[in-house]
């Protein structure tokens, strides 16, 4: 089984397991900070890579394949393990040698995905893993026997507790022999079924000829949307295969589950020979006792309002702080570079667009890490399952799980942590249908719009027990999650229609989170999302900084400056002050920007907005929150005022320069609060939506459909209302 | 293990009928075939017994536990699995 310690190179390693074998915890532990993860390609299956050192001076390239149940795919993860398997993933060749995860405490259940890839014939090492948590309840694993029953190396460790690693570490240096065994049987008739089948499979190098008999099955058990087998397996042997399955099913009903049948009795007799288990531990009494408050029918969700609220406060508040000292901090760094540049347009792109882009990427950071944060720690504790078993009733009324609810919650502080979060939802449509709906919940960058044009608009009156300026803060938030909900009703009707319509999910055991593993995890979220969307952010914040800066009006802005010359001669600060903030506003007005903002007026104008507020929109597209410091430099005003009370005045006195009537009305406030609701005007979401979806469709879709909905939205407040006579 | 149960027909229930911390054994997975591969896949074999541990705070899904390990399943699929008393 095995031999002598084999050649120094590389060796390739994949780790593979059940959802919640400590999969994770083990890749962690093994690689540590060396880890990379990108996509497979054309899939949105999220491939981890780790460098780990081992005896002898060797080295493993370890991946980390997605948990799965079978390999007969039930979603895109599983689908990626059986190709890399199989041999029919692209991009990733077959594993030399795989270390496949248990649980010690179940370990019936995950032996049936062991089987199925002993049965390939592939070199493998079993690691039983939670071998702390097993004694702990008496339960005794002879290693030995599994080791004989299963024909490879069997080994017991604890990856949270750093046990065993060292003797699997040594194991990884030798040639494992694959195993020999076969733990099912096929019935005669669909023996000769598939042997037939097999044969007219193309021959590849890549495929040992034990797993051939698995693609044949795969042919045979295929319900559409097969990606690899498609590629592979020409459309004639396709068809047959599919004839052939509809025979079987006429005259052999039961064959498609026969062969799980009798892995279970195969487990079965294992079991029996391998496990001792005391006669009480038949139910874990700390998890009941645990259970039974945590999903207690009153208890449960209260526990759960108050941890979401935790949760949400934290990224909130929590994030707030850090926020705001990566501001200040890019601020200095902004003033330092600047006072040593002369003044000139490379100054400005340093400060203004770069320093000032790269200080947009970081702020998102700290939300990022404390989401995931809390995230790894409910998720690694277990009580993230429980949280989806009391929301699953709720969100199925939409067509999704329970699992949809948090990344929502989340995108309440922010949508791209949220839309982040979305990986731990496994179903496919419904993580599409997830994140296409996070960006209507009414992030922290809108509560500035808010706040603005609540406090120039609506009037600050009681009206029962609730203020005016509080229903429709209330009312704006609500709007966002019914659009959300209206969404994602017509998406799972149309596009994401369809997929195994089975929802079940583990409860797993609760445990004390690895620490080392939770870090890891913030760490790898957080330098994700620099490097891959903090780049795009970056781009976007160079574009509009040039876009708002450029063309200089040279003829007025030089006369200014000269009046601003001679008011600092004379010592008039206050006068100087003024024209700068005259420069600046008329800067912003000759700039592409500001002619776009002219440009965009007849189309904005049903809506009731003029090109003022047209160039907030459009510098909106940096961070909805921008519009607030736009409109300042509009109006004249001090831009970076916290006080927003001049600035709201100046929207409310405003004046139309061709009518000398007022600007704006509260129907123009509300129609653009609706607007800022539905719109997608963040840059940064959709840089993020692009790299979690790995496609450019689903971020476009997503741009027109909430720009059309906003559109229509704010077009039907805005004419309605005046038809109803509230336009003045 | 199956004709044994199938004697009792009589007795046998659907999964969701049963009470919170009920047991029975598993007859039979009558889903639509890949779903009713995946349920096996899970554990979910006939002559398995079977436990409904409780109910989700708002009546659905249903926590069941099979070969000692603990899922959450709806009632839609919970439906079609029909179970026989110990």
């Amino acid at each position: 089984m095995i031999s002598r310690p084999s050649e120094p190179r590389v060796r390739r390693v994949a780790i593979l397991g059940n959802p919640n074998a400590g999969k994770s915890t083990l890749f962690n532990a093994l690689t540590g900070l060396r880890q990379k993860v990108a996509n497979y390609p054309g899939v949105t299956v999220e491939k981890k890579t780790g460098f780990c050192d081992l005896p002898r001076g060797q080295r493993a390239e370890i991946t980390d394949l997605p948990g799965s149940y079978s390999l007969q795919p039930a979603s895109p993860d599983e689908m990626v393990v059986r190709d890399v398997l199989l041999g029919l993933q692209p991009d990733t060749p077959p594993p030399g040698l795989i270390v496949f995860v248990v649980d010690a405490t179940n370990l019936d259940r995950h032996l049936y995905l062991a089987l199925q890839v002993i049965e390939l014939g592939r070199p493998l090492i079993l690691a039983v893993n939670m071998m702390d948590a097993a004694r702990e309840r008496g339960l005794e694993i002879k290693t030995d026997a599994l080791q004989r029953q299963l024909g490879v190396p069997v080994l017991g460790i604890s990856a949270a507790k750093a046990e065993g690693l060292d003797t699997l570490r040594e194991l990884m240096t030798r040639d494992v022999e694959p195993s020999t065994r076969h733990f099912r049987e096929f019935p005669a008739h669909l023996q000769r079924v598939v042997e037939r089948l097999e044969q007219r499979l193309p021959r590849r190098d890549a495929l040992p000829d034990r797993a051939r008999r698995d693609l044949a099955v795969a042919l045979l058990l295929a319900s559409g949307d097969d990606d690899a087998l498609e590629r592979h397996v020409s459309p004639d042997t396709r068809r047959d295969a599919q004839v052939l399955a509809k025979r079987l099913d006429e005259f052999s009903p039961g064959w498609r589950s026969g062969d799980v049948m009798g892995r279970y009795e195969a487990i079965a007799a294992l079991v029996a020979e391998a496990v001792n288990a005391p006669a009480s531990s038949r139910t874990d009494a700390r998890r009941e006792a645990i259970d039974r408050v945590l999903t207690h029918r009153i208890f449960g969700p209260i526990i759960f309002v108050v941890m979401m609220g935790a949760v949400f406060q934290s990224v909130f508040a929590w994030a707030q702080p850090l926020m705001d000292l990566i501001d200040f901090g890019m601020t200095r760094i902004g003033n330092a570079v600047g006072s040593v540049m002369a003044d000139g347009p490379l100054r400005s792109l340093v400060v203004d667009g770069v320093i000032a882009g790269v200080g947009t990427t970081l702020t998102f950071v700290p939300q990022i890490a404390v989401l995931f944060l809390f995230l790894s720690i409910l998720e690694d504790s277990g009580y993230m399952a429980r949280a989806a078993f009391i929301m699953d009733r709720v969100m199925s009324r939409v067509g999704l799980s329970g699992r949809s609810f948090i990344p929502l919650l989340s995108s309440f502080a922010c949508a791209i942590p949220g839309i982040m979060a979305t990986r731990s939802i496994e179903n496919r449509r419904d993580r599409f249908a997830t994140i296409m709906i996070a960006p209507f919940m009414s992030c922290s960058a809108r509560l500035p719009v808010y706040a603005l044009l609540i406090g120039a608009f609506v009037p600050n009156r009681w009206i029962g027990f609730v203020t005016l300026p509080g229903l429709a803060l209330f009312s704006m938030y609500f709007l966002g999650i019914l659009a959300a909900i209206l969404v994602a009703w017509a998406l799972k009707r149309t596009v994401l229609r369809g997929g195994m319509p089975l929802y079940v999910m583990e409860l797993p055991a609760y445990r004390m989170p690895a620490w080392r593993s939770v870090f890891v995890t913030v760490r790898e979220r957080s330098l994700l999302f620099t490097r891959n969307a903090g780049t795009v952010i970056l781009a976007i914040t160079v574009v509009l900084w040039f876009l708002a800066s450029y063309p200089k009006h040279g003829e007025a802005v030089r006369a200014l400056e000269s009046q601003r010359a001679a008011a600092v001669v004379v010592g008039d600060t206050a006068e100087a002050h003024a024209i700068t903030r005259q420069i600046a506003s008329s800067t912003l007005e000759h700039s592409f920007a500001g002619r776009a903002g002219k440009l965009l007026e007849p189309t904005i104008a049903p809506l009731g907005f003029d090109w003022r507020i047209g160039i907030g929109l459009i510098t909106s597209l940096a961070a909805r929150e921008v519009m607030v410091s736009t409109m300042a430099t509009v109006f004249n005003l001090e831009s970076g005022d916290a006080d927003l009370q001049p600035l709201r005045t100046s929207l409310r006195e405003a004046v139309d320069t061709r009518t000398g009537k007022l600007a704006y009305s509260p129907l123009t406030g509300l129609s653009l609060m609706v607007f800022y609701v539905l719109a997608c005007q963040c840059m940064s979401t959709l840089a993020v939506v692009h790299r979690e979806t790995n496609s450019w469709r689903w971020p476009i879709f997503m741009l027109v459909m909430m720009n059309v909905m906003a559109y229509a939205a704010s077009f039907v407040v805005y004419q309605g209302g005046r038809i109803l006579g509230y336009g003045t | 293990m199956i004709r044994r149960a199938s004697n009792l027909q009589t007795d046998c229930r659907p999964l969701d009928r049963l009470a919170a911390g009920e047991r029975g054994i598993i007859v039979s997975v009558d889903c639509p075939p890949p779903v009713a591969r995946r349920l096996m896949e899970l554990g979910l074999i006939p002559g398995t017994e079977i436990e409904v541990v409780r109910r989700a705070p708002l009546g659905d899904p249903l926590e069941i536990a099979v070969r000692g390990v603990h899922l959450s399943l709806r009632r839609t699929e919970a439906r079609h699995i029909d179970i026989a008393p110990v």
